[in-house]
């Protein structure tokens, strides 16, 4: 066989070779989850209502001179009630302070969540019409922000924050900014 | 007397009326400007459903898209222009949330693809194209 008879077809199989790879790392993707705009943007401006202490107001100034992780719960949200055991023990960590947003709810509803879950958050803002939501961006719950003490967000995670993401993705993070960085 | 059968027909259509209400659960925005109107609708038709991605916030009863379009409604209401409108919901949602989206660096391919794929098959059939002249004039 001449020199050009092998080249074609070896082109034409290292194109196909080539979307089989593209291909291969595209289908374990979940299209549905989508880049947060907000990343190294610094937290929206708001004053909510605290959800558990009557009358108190909170605004972006709190995450302030701390790691906050903020996280979007509803007691409307099936997979809230999959992830908030999680938190019991995301809160034995000290470097952290754990929020709480309590999304489009119905005050009794949701502090009935926290009576019957457990309330391992600092703080729980209540977020009844969805506004402070839409701020952040937020498209369902449960989603995770990682605040920085400059109250900028450096991480977004939509869905259950298990076990697994909160080791390999937020604590390397956390490192990273507990080193200044 | 009612038989059977027409007690349970008329207890059917009861249970059909009684839920049947869901159809006036339309949301209305009412705008006395027809300008505003038109806007509201063409933005609502250009904004995308960030919970179900295929619609947009015009055909989507979604809570998020309620919420959404009810902002667009107090913004348009308040004096904002489209740019404004837009620009606020691309700080939050970003680019997806536009069913028009602008050229950028991570789009870059979509949008010049196409004719990078024309301007290849050009050239190949033009050496394909003068190769086989010059076999045919021999």
């Amino acid at each position: 066989m001449d020199k050009s008879g092998i080249i074609k077809p070896a082109i034409s199989l290292a194109i196909f070779c080539l979307f089989i790879v593209i291909f291969y790392f595209l289908i374990g993707e979940d299209k549905t989850e989508l880049p947060s705009v907000l990343i190294d943007q610094p937290a929206p401006n708001f004053e909510v209502q605290n959800l558990t202490r009557e009358g108190v107001v909170h605004t972006q100034e709190d995450f302030k001179g701390k790691i906050t992780l903020l996280n979007v719960w509803a007691s409307w949200c099936p997979s809230c009630y999959v992830e908030h055991p999680y938190w019991k023990n995301y809160a034995l960590n000290k470097d952290l302070t754990l929020v709480g947003l309590n999304y489009r709810d119905k005050k009794k509803k949701a502090l009935k969540f926290l009576r019957e879950q457990g309330d391992f958050f600092h703080w729980n803002l209540f977020d009844e019409n969805g506004r402070l939501g839409i701020e952040f961006g937020v498209y369902g719950a449960p989603e995770t922000f990682l605040i920085d003490p400059k109250g900028k967000i450096r991480y977004r995670h939509v869905g259950v924050v298990t076990p697994e993401v909160y080791q390999n993705k937020l604590l390397p993070l956390i490192d990273k900014i507990k080193k200044g960085f | 007397m009612l038989t059977i059968t027409q007690t349970i027909k008329r207890l059917f259509m009861l249970f059909l009326l009684l839920f049947s209400f869901n159809g006036f659960a339309i949301e209305v925005y009412e705008f006395d400007d027809p300008i505003l109107a038109d806007r509201f609708k063409e933005l609502t038709y250009e904004l995308r459903c960030p919970k179900c991605q295929n619609q947009n916030l015009a055909d989507s009863n979604s809570e998020l898209s309620l919420d959404l379009k009810q902002i667009v409604y107090e913004k348009l209401k308040a004096g904002e222009s489209d740019e404004e409108i837009l620009l606020f919901m691309k700080h939050r949602y970003g680019e997806f949330i536009l069913f028009n989206p602008e050229m950028s660096k991570s789009n870059a391919l979509l949008w010049t693809g196409p004719i990078i794929f024309l301007m290849v098959f050009i050239i190949f059939f033009f050496r394909w194209y003068l190769k086989n002249r010059e076999i045919s004039d021999e």
